[in-house]
């Protein structure tokens, strides 16, 4: 059984080494198409960070200088809350700061240094009813110039300028995925019809020799195992690494899952025995 | 071992093989015989079970060609060896690989393979070429190789179609020679022939078919 076994594997192998043009085609497609799958995967995996990252078009937050008093800060809170486009905020002291930078860092910033550097900052939401640019301007510049404000972070029209993009981005990121989808389908069927059609009268030869059905398939099978690991895994480094990129470049936190590899390698193999498996019941009998 | 009863198989309304009926014993050696066009191939292909007869039945080594279904066939197959007059060998494997092919179907372990495999190639005198290519021998040694495929399973059947067909008379006595030898040690032999020299020399039945139809048996 073993020594069967390893026979099988090594024409799979063989296989595979002798179909060079076609494995390239089949691995090529299987990349592109779990290049897409895993990105859909992460961003899907990310819906939290995604939706936190549009919404806080309608957030800023403000930061207090060094050693402000709180009566000082208080007054800008009541002034804020008197007004219109305002809906919430929320006061963020030394010692919040300081856990909200473990959270995110991992490292306790007081034990670090023995003192607390962080400074009060206020988180300020904005109605989205009454959403305006303009009004939203006016009020930050307006807060930039109190002397007890150090800075005041808003990425509002950054994020209004890609949202678009990004929402008809995804709708044809879709489109293009279940495309990309069908064509590998399609494209690891055809791969195998034509390995069977050059394997003619090998698998004629195995048949007249007694070959089960499935000692002809086995090869097969383990030959597109090895395209949609070889492509799946390829699939995989890019994802990761263009997320990575992606994480840098925007200042982003979009987690990437610590088993996707096992998921677009599982997917991908599934996918590929499906396709493979469907394409020998309908040529191997021909 | 092997019976047709009324076997008929239609490829059209003019060729194929007619209501046959026929029975070939253990341990026979018998020759199949007619021109080209009358059903040999035909015949040994349905007693391989390549071809399920339209009408009657074929019953091989307790196989039915009536109750065994398409994916059980390969059962029948492993005891069944097939000589082909094209010889139907992989050219890019080696002598060696070609013979070991039925016994890595069969499953059995690479010792035993070793043995048999060498046991075949002495006994179709291949030894020498055991490491060469099919395409670096000439017809009737690829014919020996194509005999020592089909023996080497130790079969209970050998179906030989035409296996002296495109050879010269020498090679032609050397391969009726080796099938001999395998039926002494206990398989049956069905070879398909028009070498009408080769079975007068013998004194082993001769079954004649012609235009489909069974004329002798």
């Amino acid at each position: 059984m073993i020594d069967q076994l390893a026979f099988l594997i090594s024409e799979g192998f063989k296989n595979f080494f002798r179909n060079k043009i076609v494995s390239f085609l089949c691995i090529l497609t299987i990349f592109i198409n779990f290049s897409f799958l895993g990105s859909l995967f992460v961003v899907g995996y990310n819906t939290n960070s995604i939706v936190d990252f549009f919404r806080s078009k309608y957030s800023f937050e403000v930061f207090f200088v060094d050693n402000v008093k709180e009566s000082s800060y208080q007054k800008v809170i009541d002034d804020l809350n008197s007004k219109k486009i305002i809906s919430s905020l929320s006061l963020i002291d030394k010692n919040e700061s300081a856990k909200i930078f473990k959270e995110e860092f991992g490292e306790d910033v007081v034990e670090m240094l023995g003192y607390n550097p962080l400074p009060i900052s206020l988180k300020v939401y904005l109605d989205e009813n009454d959403f305006d640019f303009n009004n939203v301007d006016i009020l930050i510049e307006s807060l930039q110039s109190i002397d007890i404000v150090d800075e005041v972070e808003y990425r509002g029209k950054y994020i209004d300028s890609v949202e678009d993009r990004i929402n008809l981005a995804i709708f044809f990121y879709i489109i293009f995925v279940i495309t990309i989808i069908f064509l590998s389908f399609q494209i690891i069927s055809n791969t195998v019809r034509l390995s069977l059609s050059s394997r003619k009268d090998f698998i004629q030869i195995l048949k007249y020799n007694g070959a089960s059905t499935i000692f002809i398939k086995i090869p097969f099978f383990i030959e597109t195992l090895i395209n949609s690991i070889i492509g799946s895994t390829a699939a995989f480094f890019l994802v990761k690494y263009l997320f990575i990129l992606i994480n840098s470049y925007f200042d982003l936190s979009i987690q990437i899952d610590s088993y996707l590899w096992i998921w677009i390698i599982g997917f991908s193999s599934i996918i590929g025995l499906y396709s493979s498996n469907s394409s020998m019941k309908r040529n191997l009998y021909e | 071992m092997v019976e047709l009863e009324n076997t008929s198989f239609n490829y059209n309304q003019d060729s194929g093989i007619f209501d046959i009926n026929l029975n070939i014993d253990d341990g026979e050696f018998c020759f199949l015989v007619g021109p080209t066009g009358s059903g040999k191939s035909s015949l040994l292909k349905l007693i391989y079970f390549d071809l399920i007869p339209d009408d009657g039945v074929v019953k091989v080594l307790g196989f039915s060609s009536k109750k065994t279904k398409k994916k059980n066939i390969h059962k029948l197959r492993k005891k069944i060896g097939v000589i082909f007059q094209d010889y139907k060998l992989l050219k890019q494997r080696t002598v060696y690989e070609n013979i070991a092919l039925p016994l890595h179907i069969n499953g059995l372990g690479r010792r035993k393979i070793n043995t048999f495999v060498d046991e075949a190639l002495e006994l179709t005198d291949l030894v020498e070429y055991k490491n060469k290519f099919p395409t670096q021998l000439s017809g009737g040694e690829q014919q020996r190789v194509c005999i020592a495929r089909a023996i080497v399973k130790n079969p209970d059947i050998i179906l030989a179609d035409e296996p002296t067909g495109n050879l010269d008379p020498a090679a032609a006595h050397k391969i009726l020679k080796i099938l001999e030898q395998i039926n002494k040690e206990g398989s049956t032999v069905i070879m398909a022939t028009h070498n009408y020299k080769l079975i007068t020399e013998k004194d082993y039945r001769v079954i004649e078919l012609s235009e489909g139809a069974l004329v002798s048996k």
